[in-house]
């Protein structure tokens, strides 16, 4: 306990330090005119690390992945080469241009103004301060169940003291100048997944007797696992049995690609000043989401070893089936108390900066994106301020209730749910936006509805994990969901990305182009 | 058995994540010094924006 409340108190009067001091550097714009907006390549690396990887990958993740085994190391690859590259230099150098000729400064923003319909822009701010609320629980659950495990308290409990924590944090001041915040997070962060990621591999004997160790646990995959294409914690499931769909399509790639069409990511790239910065930056990204999802998601897996060397019974087994509780007892049982006080603390970080991007994408998403575009075409009034806060509280309470209402192991699952959501809604618009002109009104507007209701679709009568836990596809056609194996595996994203996309084609070829002056405007500097 | 991987797929994995993270430094450093000055020297654009930015970030609690 004293590890704890010593680290926790040194972590929160940092963190308010680099809070006001972040602030401070926004408040004037003749900071701008003197570089004071400039901002250091490994700051901006660290910082948008710290936002894109939480507590979600480091709990929810690697408890999949000790469930599943290192098949999880694609998801590695694709938050590298999605998340960072493609992020970056396809999307990313575009949207920092395109935002600054059309003003634009959310992502329903963004596009919004570039297909010139405030229907665009109040939609998807819509569809935000819907649905982002189940990945800010997710994130919150992650660090909760840590916090059960260490401090042996009721998981409700938990989950309501750290909400109140980031709410107070949130309505004082801590959702402005986040970038030092969540760099300084970021430091936490890498520093700690390094240490565990060393000390996993070192004390198994090094990288390939740990890897050995774990083959040697095939025999003891349970028999309904095996039953269902789990071939061993490291080896990939049979191709195409129900795992491997699982694991690839909602897994590896809801979130792998669905990064794309995340509104609190897109945002950070309108705020840098050059393409120069950007570029820096990559490096220190890709370095941060190797040592942190890296690490995690092969320090996941060697948790069977562990916990068979020592319990002769595997983690699963430990947890009693949850999960999002293995990283946490694993924690809790192989790391001296300080370093777990420690570990909390970087958990705390995880989760803090990627909630206070996504409450700060919730309150802008509800003030300018629905309030101020949807509603009053336009116009700009002094009340957006109070419906700001009102949308932040409003998310406040949405988090708590779906918090606690939300099953066991669910933390990647609802992560997942998120990603694959906005990819399937937002990426056609996007991408087109950024590098077609011909791309129409019409079809930004039909490719994100299709995308948006697609994926519902296959989620309520498809998807036999959502069809079965809502059973509207039992009251209507009494059946847990309408097809069989393998189309009640394979993830919405994977089949509403390319109705989205397909859409956008289509409709865009068969209207009317948007305004020449605005495509002008948006494509200026590009 | 490539570090100890008895699966091509996993060591496949394994192997691309670094390098990809690999690729990603190296593309940073070719790109360095690229994509400096782009406005040469009109700043309007960026002022409004920021502007802007600031009356936001106000807005939040």
């Amino acid at each position: 306990m004293f590890y704890l409340i010593t680290f926790t108190l040194m972590y929160l009067a940092i963190t308010i330090y680099f809070s006001y001091l972040g602030y401070r550097r926004t408040i004037t714009v003749s900071d701008y005119l003197l570089a004071g907006r400039q901002v250091h390549p490994l700051t901006m690396g660290l910082s948008y690390g710290a936002t894109y990887i939480s507590t979600s990958a480091i709990i929810g993740f690697a408890g999949v992945s000790a469930l599943y085994g290192l098949s999880l190391t694609w998801l590695s690859f694709l938050n590298i080469m999605v998340g960072v590259w493609i992020a970056f230099v396809i999307f990313g150098k575009r949207t920092r241009k395109m935002g600054k000729a059309l003003d634009a400064h959310t992502f329903p923003e963004l596009l919004g103004r570039r297909y010139d319909s405030r229907f665009v822009q109040g939609f998807s701010g819509l569809m935000i301060l819907v649905f982002m609320p189940v990945y800010t629980a997710a994130v919150l659950i992650g660090i909760a169940r840590f916090i059960e495990v260490y401090l042996n308290i009721p998981f409700s409990t938990a989950f309501l003291a750290f909400l109140l924590i980031t709410a107070c944090f949130v309505i004082w001041g801590g959702l402005k100048g986040v970038l030092y915040t969540s760099a300084f997070q970021g430091v936490i962060m890498i520093v700690s997944m390094m240490a565990i990621g060393i000390t996993a591999y070192w004390l198994l004997g090094g990288v390939s007797a740990a890897h050995r160790s774990l083959d040697a646990l095939n025999p003891f995959v349970p028999h309904a696992l095996k039953e269902a294409g789990h071939r061993g914690f490291a080896s990939m499931p049979g191709v195409f049995s129900p795992i491997w769909w699982y694991v690839i399509t909602t897994m590896v790639m809801g979130v792998g690609i669905g990064v794309i069409g995340q509104p609190q990511l897109n945002v950070r790239f309108m705020t840098l000043k050059s393409d120069r910065e950007l570029n820096r930056s990559i490096p220190f990204t890709a370095i941060f989401i190797l040592f942190t999802t890296g690490v995690a998601f092969a320090v996941g897996a060697l948790t069977n070893v562990y916990f068979y060397n020592m319990y002769t019974e595997m983690p699963l087994q430990a947890v009693q089936g949850n999960l999002d509780k293995i990283i946490p007892l694993y924690i809790d049982r192989f790391y001296p108390p300080w370093f777990v006080a420690l570990f909390l603390v970087s958990l705390m970080s995880a989760a803090m900066s990627a909630a206070s991007s996504q409450f700060h994408a919730l309150g802008t998403s509800l003030s300018r994106d629905i309030f101020e575009q949807a509603l009053l075409k336009g116009r700009s009034v002094a009340e957006t301020t109070i419906v700001t806060r009102v949308g932040i509280v409003f998310s406040i309470f949405a988090t708590l209730i779906i918090g606690l209402v939300l099953p066991e192991s669910i933390v990647a699952v609802a992560t997942a749910f998120f990603f694959g959501l906005c990819g399937a809604t937002f990426i056609p618009a996007y991408l087109f936006g950024l590098y077609w002109k011909r791309g129409s009104k019409a079809a930004a507007k039909a490719s994100i509805l299709s995308g948006f209701f697609s994926s519902l679709a296959w989620m309520l009568l498809f998807h036999e994990q959502e069809s079965a836990a809502f059973g509207l596809c039992g009251k209507l056609f009494n059946v847990k969901c309408l097809a069989g194996h393998p189309w009640n595996m394979i993830d919405p994203q994977i089949i509403a990305l390319p109705i989205s996309f397909i859409v956008f084609i289509v409709v865009s070829l068969v209207t009317r182009p948007v305004r020449e002056e605005t495509v002008k405007k948006a494509f200026v500097h590009i | 058995m490539m570090l100890g991987f008895s699966d091509p797929w996993i060591f496949a994995g394994f192997v691309t994540t670094i390098l990809s993270a690999l690729f990603c430094v190296i593309y940073g450093i070719l790109n360095w010094n690229r994509g400096s000055t782009e406005k040469e020297g009109d700043y309007r654009e960026e002022i409004q924006w920021e502007r802007e930015e600031i009356e936001l970030i106000e807005k939040l609690p």
